[in-house]
């Protein structure tokens, strides 16, 4: 069977590689999704429910084998004020129906608007979510004991180096145990996790949320529900981008799509925040060799395994430790090469970059960065295209006829270089206008030429269109005026 | 490009013992059916990914790109070796078939998933050859290579699965069940040249009975024109009854339909083809 060959190939194929990988990614998801859970206002509780239930059902059910899918930053910005404002349950509420429409976008095939992200538009997306994990920290840097500063700082360092030392053990966890045995048994003063709210101490429940059932609430929960599963689905078609890049393998996007938005629907009913695929955890799994589905469903219930073996522990970790790891990966989303490459774009990409940034980081808000970045792009796209655009003119020998040859684009943005290009002062008999060499591309093209040869007419003179290629002739044939009765009459109402 | 329109004789190898038997028998295949061989190799890449040992799950500057770079590069230099490898396979299996007289000998090196990649070579070909089982199987007797299942059922053209040896085919036994797919196999086959010539055994593994007497003749009957052909029934298992015959008829190649059943029976109750392929030991030419 085809199907079971799939099935082992996507779970079996790279049993250790994948094992190993899933548990260094769930020990990094542990202070992830505490710390996402603090960003969001919520217990640390629900962010570990989550990251357990989104990583779980997403390898199961997503599109792209070896991608980690759990609690997220993007996320979690996003539902602050509904937390804040209208309590944990609507929050439950809304990644319901954030799952909904996240299914109802793969349905309608909405991963093939990824086509109009620009790369710098990507950029500025990884790179504004690396500034909100760092951001998310800041708290928890403010206003501490200068104890805490030297904890990070001693953290950090024990990440980074501790891997010139053996490869074999991931080094944030090393972190992890050293400070929290450090705080343990020195007894410093400094806040730990268990102080950030309840810890899980069961596996999860399936609940409904408990929130009335009313317009009211879904139009509470919907404009964030819209939002989340829009930020969702474009951090996991990045992601997926990116694993397909450094796998060389391809992934399906649209089951990814679906797949998300099942995880976060069932995620909801288990007093879960809503999340996705995450860039960092994803790089960390490839780089720790994961591959397969199998990594990720490793990830999800060893992460839950630790917290209900170890959970007791887990409450002592100083919060230090957390904010190291967290530090660690702002740093590595972080795309340190387009601060480099700055100098080198163009600058409209530089720009379009810089904007997704400011607004994104501005609105707390990723779908608004990436919106502001692609409606930038088109813009810049279209002054660009807007340039290639030609007109030659010349006047037969008798005087009385002028060919026009028109090349290039025309379209909304090159109308008014179109039209211009014409003389319609000039006495003639005939214009003829060549356009063999341009292209028609929307209803304010063809209205500008429309426009056009019907001043010529008015001024006695007869025009001949010649040239048209095929598509622009379907155009025009579909939404010209020029040619058909009453044109004349209708040029005044323009 | 000329030799995309031109029919072929598609050979597959790879690094395995039944590259040598896979060339003989595309020779033979393609001298009765005067066709040229193509001949190819697909590159087979370890993954770099899983190649690399490193748990410290620590991403710092560039980290994205590093990795990016470093998985290039582990994949660069297992493709290079690869692809030396591939040549000289290629190399080989040209010559070994221009020295059994096959004239017009194209390679093919081609990148990308082996089922895939023939599948997509297939559509100029005649026939596909390809060995019973690759490197990845090679010293598991009686096991069937998962790549070839794979490539058996994905192929829409007659498939040529090959033993390790070359022994020229003598006789043909054709095992019938009166199938849609086995009843193409008679209709294409029945006076193709590459069977010209050599005798025919139709074995049906039913009980007797008017009903399937009356098939066996017919499928007599399209053979007999070019064939000596002898019948037998017989009331066993397809999976025991036909590889008895092909074992002891000398120097055979088993021709029969493939995989007629639902994907779920064969799911359930597992494949007479697949069953058969693994049991006999002889070439043995599916058709669906």
């Amino acid at each position: 069977m085809t199907k079971i060959e799939t099935i082992k190939r996507e779970w079996l194929s790279n049993p250790r590689g994948d094992i190993l990988a899933g548990i260094v990614v769930a020990l990094a998801l542990i202070p992830e999704a505490i710390g996402f859970s603090i960003i969001a206002g919520v217990d640390p509780r629900v962010g570990l429910y989550a990251s357990f239930s989104i990583a779980v059902i997403v390898s199961l059910v997503g599109g792209r084998p070896g991608m980690i899918s759990a609690a997220t930053a993007a996320i979690a910005v996003l539902i602050l004020p509904l937390v804040r404002d209208h309590g944990v349950e609507y929050l439950f509420a809304a990644t319901i129906l954030m799952g909904v429409i996240q299914v109802l976008a793969g349905f309608l095939r909405l991963n093939l608007l990824m086509q109009y992200v620009s790369r710098s538009v990507i950029t500025g997306f990884v790179n504004a979510l690396a500034i909100l994990i760092f951001m998310a920290q800041l708290p928890e840097l403010t206003g501490v004991p200068m104890l805490t500063y030297a904890l990070v700082a001693g953290g950090l360092a024990i990440i980074y180096l501790f891997p010139y030392l053996t490869r074999a053990v991931p080094s944030p966890l090393v972190t992890i145990i050293v400070l929290t045995a450090l705080v343990y048994y020195t007894g410093f003063d400094v806040r730990s996790v268990g102080d950030m709210g309840e810890l899980p101490t069961s596996l999860p429940m399936w609940l409904i949320p408990d929130v009335p059932f009313t317009v009211e609430t879904f139009q509470i929960i919907l404009p964030f529900s819209v939002t989340m599963a829009a930020v969702g689905l474009l951090e996991s078609m990045m992601t997926a981008q990116i694993v397909d890049d450094l796998t060389d393998t391809p992934s399906d996007k649209q089951r990814e799509m679906k797949g998300q938005g099942i995880a976060n629907f069932f995620t909801g009913f288990l007093g879960g925040m809503g999340g996705c695929a995450m860039i960092g955890q994803s790089v960390i799994n490839v780089k720790s060799g994961g591959l397969t589905r199998l990594s990720t469903f490793v990830s999800g219930t060893f992460l839950l395994f630790l917290l209900l073996v170890l959970g007791e522990l887990v409450a002592i970790i100083p919060m230090a430790a957390l904010v190291a790891v967290m530090i660690m990966v702002s740093i590595g989303t972080f795309s340190w090469k387009s601060i480099k490459d700055l100098r080198f774009n163009p600058w409209q990409s530089s720009v379009v970059m810089v904007a997704t940034v400011v607004i994104t980081v501005w609105t707390h808000d990723l779908a608004q960065g990436v919106l502001a970045g692609v409606v930038l792009s088109g813009l810049f796209f279209a002054s660009k295209v807007k340039r290639l655009f030609t007109v030659e003119s010349e006047l037969s020998a008798d005087g009385a006829t002028r060919t026009y040859r028109i090349g290039g684009q025309v379209f909304f943005a090159s109308s008014d270089s179109f039209v211009e290009a014409f003389d319609f002062k000039e006495v003639l008999d005939r214009v003829v206008i060549d356009v063999s060499n341009a292209q028609f591309w929307d209803i304010s093209a063809v209205g500008t030429l429309d426009k056009a040869i019907l001043k010529f007419r008015r001024e006695g003179t007869a025009v001949e269109l010649v040239g048209l290629n095929e598509t622009s002739a379907a155009l025009i044939e579909r939404y010209a005026t020029h040619d058909k009765p009453g044109a004349d009459a209708q040029l005044g109402a323009h | 490009m000329g030799q995309r329109a031109k029919e072929t004789v598609l050979a597959a190898i790879d690094a395995s013992a039944y590259a040598t038997s896979v060339c003989a028998y595309a020779g033979w295949a393609a001298k009765r059916l005067s066709l040229p061989v193509e001949l190819l190799h697909v590159v087979q890449q370890q993954d770099p990914v899983t190649a690399r040992r490193d748990l410290s799950g620590a991403i710092g500057l560039g980290v994205k790109s590093d990795l990016m770079e470093e998985l290039v590069r582990l994949s660069e230099t297992s493709s290079r070796a690869e692809i030396e490898k591939g040549r000289v396979i290629l190399k080989a299996g040209e010559q070994l078939l221009r020295d059994a007289g096959v004239a017009d000998v194209t390679t093919l090196h081609r990148h990308g998933g082996v089922v895939e990649t023939i599948v997509e070579r297939e559509e100029n070909a005649r026939l596909l050859v390809i060995g019973k089982r690759g490197t990845d199987h090679e010293f598991s007797p009686g096991e069937l290579g998962s790549i070839i299942e794979r490539v058996v059922r994905a192929s829409a053209k007659p498939v040529l699965v090959v033993t390790r040896a070359f022994v020229e085919p003598q006789q043909i036994v054709f095992a019938y069940d009166a199938s849609p797919a086995a009843k193409r196999a008679l209709e294409r086959l029945a006076h193709s040249p590459l069977f010209a010539g050599l005798p025919v055994t139709i074995v049906m593994a039913e009980s007797e009975g008017a009903a399937k007497r009356t098939l066996l003749d017919d499928a007599e009957a399209e053979f007999a024109s070019d064939h000596q052909v002898t019948t037998l029934m017989d009331a066993g298992r397809a999976e025991q009854v036909i590889p008895q015959v092909v074992a002891s008829t000398p120097n055979a190649m088993l021709l029969m339909g493939a995989y007629g059943h639902s994907p779920l029976r064969r799911m359930i109750i597992g494949s007479t083809t697949t069953a058969m392929i693994r049991t006999v030991k002889a070439p043995v030419l599916l058709v669906r």
